[in-house]
């Protein structure tokens, strides 16, 4: 490289580092000023932390959610212009690939097991606003010989009371292009999937408002709260790891008609599994019980936490078969 | 690539976002400042002046920038979430988003501010809705918004990506819009608009050469300015954000409704050959600026260099 192309470069580069600095100056000093406008020095609440009271009050439950959304990625802000913004939720759109193993109800002909296991690929798109989600699933008998069934693929979909599955994504909103099968009896069942992952059960806990609860059980912090809507009478209890992440997730029923609404729900091994860097942090293992069986057991490969581009209109057949 | 490449690149993008809206705000010429603790609209004031023929006259510097250059709170009322103090609003759905005070909060590194105002500019619910065999496609785009992205490499972003123009000259038979050349989420060139009012039909559509800003006529109905345009071509994506390209068939009608000191803006997408439905943007608000000597300052040249050193898929 030329002498003076090179010292031109280093002059432009020491240019820029000192232009960098005094950016850098002008935002911390921004930042310095709002904290101190706004006060400081609060300590995150400890997960576990030792409390000799079982329930705490309201503002126990909000900082513990708020240290719960901070954990996972979800309540943030930013330094981009955003510094005297407050903090708000930025989850809405998730897609997740996966792969493990489901289990169906039906009698395994290699094992005698009463239940069937299945090799299975995960796909879900999902969103909270509006909420909706779109569980595609190719699975494979773990008992079926080598080469025997075909894999079994459902796309089951949910927003809000609408339910549907369709025979390919997006099916039934274009003339020839796949077919929406109307699945209403299905509906509570797939939107408490929503709100079961950590995700929903910090938007429903807050969404909750007083009636969120926040105790301690064994060391560990549980967050305790009603869901609300189409499923009102479902009770979700939330318990909180050492790192303030969501790692199980149950919910109760008293309501016999809303039974197949019980389920245990394990998470963990959380990381950014995104392949763009979102600082979203999600479970890498989900592990769900639905009466005392197994039902899924996935390891997560990939989850995009981007707010993709993910919708889901409902085709006219399901509006309509709803409204009958 | 070189780790000095790397540092280079990183010190170009803490300086050039960091330094942006102070430059800018300077370059104002003490016009009017977005307050940065909320993302609400400004509140109308003063009277709407009217054009000797009876309409709204829509002359003035709006906002006296382009709009996605202010950052974090400027695009996420572009994107229709308003942020209150206390409170934040998904406007188009209505939904009422969690909010957190702003105190007790970590210090974060540029990266992670840089990750965070991604997601804060696009959390919003209201999206074009496309017909599904275009789903998979815009994803794409989006995912690899930093290499797919027409109007990176200083080409203009095309209506109505462009949004709200920057400076509008109004006589009785044409509107003059200047859009100044972007540097913030896109780095685009300095674009202007002649659209003629005088009640001129389109040229046939068969009789146009498809372009980044279209044929535009307007009229008004009523105090609002309608802008019709056609005629487009096919490389433009027509919002900011999301990868949201469309066909040659695509038709915008944008609406300006001046209310005092305030001018809104909504622009209709309808393209029956991608999407299901037409999709219309949340309506954005720009302030007046009031000083009667204020001039758009000149765009720099655009020159992207960082583009040949991108590493990753992360958005700006």
């Amino acid at each position: 490289m030329p002498l003076r192309a090179s010292m031109t470069k280093e002059i432009a580069r020491r240019a820029l580092l000192v232009a960098a600095l005094a950016a850098l100056a002008f935002q911390t000093a921004a930042g310095q000023s709002n904290e101190s406008k706004a006060g400081a020095g609060t300590k995150p609440m400890a997960a576990g932390a030792a409390s000799a009271a079982p329930v705490s009050n309201a503002s126990d439950a909000t900082k513990t959610l708020k240290t719960a959304a901070e954990a996972i990625g979800l309540a943030r802000w930013s330094g981009v212009g955003g510094q005297r913004l407050p903090e708000v939720d930025v989850v809405n759109t998730i897609e997740i690939w996966g792969s493990g193993t489901t289990y169906s109800p039906g009698p395994s002909s290699k094992s005698g097991d009463p239940w069937t296991a299945f090799k299975t690929d995960y796909h879900v798109a999902l969103g909270y606003n509006p909420p909706a989600m779109r569980v595609e699933m190719t699975r494979t008998s773990s008992a079926a010989p080598a080469g025997g069934a075909a894999p079994l693929h459902t796309i089951e979909v949910v927003r809000d009371n609408y339910a549907w599955d369709e025979s390919e994504i997006g099916a039934g909103l274009v003339p020839g292009k796949g077919t929406a099968t109307p699945a209403v009896a299905a509906a509570n069942y797939r939107f408490l999937q929503l709100w079961i992952l950590p995700y929903g059960v910090l938007k429903a806990a807050l969404a909750a408002g007083d009636k969120t609860k926040v105790s301690t059980e064994n060391g560990a912090t549980v967050i305790t709260f009603p869901l609300s809507g189409q499923l009102a009478g479902v009770t979700v209890k939330a318990t909180l790891d050492a790192h303030n992440e969501i790692a199980k997730v149950e919910t109760r029923t008293d309501n016999p008609a809303l039974s197949d609404l019980i389920t245990e729900t394990e998470y963990s091994a959380y990381a950014d599994h995104g392949e763009i860097a979102t600082d979203v942090l999600s479970p890498g293992h989900i592990v769900r019980k639905q009466g005392g069986h197994a039902v899924l057991d996935i390891q997560i490969k990939t989850l995009d936490a981007n707010n993709p581009y993910l919708v889901f209109p409902v085709p006219e057949n399901v509006k309509k078969a709803a409204a009958r | 690539m070189a780790p000095h490449l790397r540092l280079n690149r990183g010190i170009v993008l803490a300086a050039l976002l960091c330094l942006l809206p102070a430059a800018l705000f300077a370059q104002n010429n003490g016009g009017p400042r977005m307050d940065h603790e909320n993302t609400l609209p400004p509140t109308p004031t003063g009277p709407t002046p009217m054009t000797p023929d009876g309409h709204p006259d829509l002359t003035g510097l709006w906002n006296g920038l382009a709009d996605n250059l202010l950052g974090v709170p400027n695009q996420m009322h572009n994107v229709g979430i308003e942020v209150g103090p206390d409170s934040t609003r998904d406007i188009h759905s209505g939904v009422q988003i969690a909010t957190w005070p702003l105190q007790n909060r970590q210090r974060q590194n540029n990266e992670q501010n840089e990750r965070a105002a991604t997601l804060l500019r696009r959390m919003g619910s209201n999206r074009p809705i496309y017909k599904p065999q275009y789903w998979q496609r815009v994803k794409d785009f989006d995912a690899n918004s930093n290499e797919e992205d027409p109007s990176n490499n200083c080409m203009p972003a095309g209506v109505p990506r462009m949004g709200v123009p920057s400076y509008i000259a109004q006589t009785p038979t044409y509107l003059v819009f200047v859009y100044p050349g972007q540097g913030g989420l896109i780095a685009t060139a300095t674009s202007y608009r002649m659209i003629p009012t005088d009640g001129r039909k389109h040229t046939n559509i068969e009789d146009l050469d498809g372009t980044w800003n279209g044929e535009a006529i307007g009229h008004w109905e009523g105090d609002t300015m309608v802008v019709d345009t056609i005629g487009f071509n096919s490389t433009s994506w027509f919002d900011q954000l999301g990868g949201y390209f469309h066909s040659e068939n695509m038709h915008v009608i944008e609406r300006f409704h001046r209310d005092g000191n305030t001018l809104t803006w909504t622009a209709t997408v309808e393209d029956p050959d991608v999407l299901l439905e037409p999709w219309t943007t949340t309506p954005r608000v720009a302030l007046l600026n009031p000083d009667p000597k204020a001039v758009l300052p000149e765009s720099l040249p655009c020159s992207e260099r960082d583009f040949a050193h991108v590493v990753t898929k992360e958005h700006h």
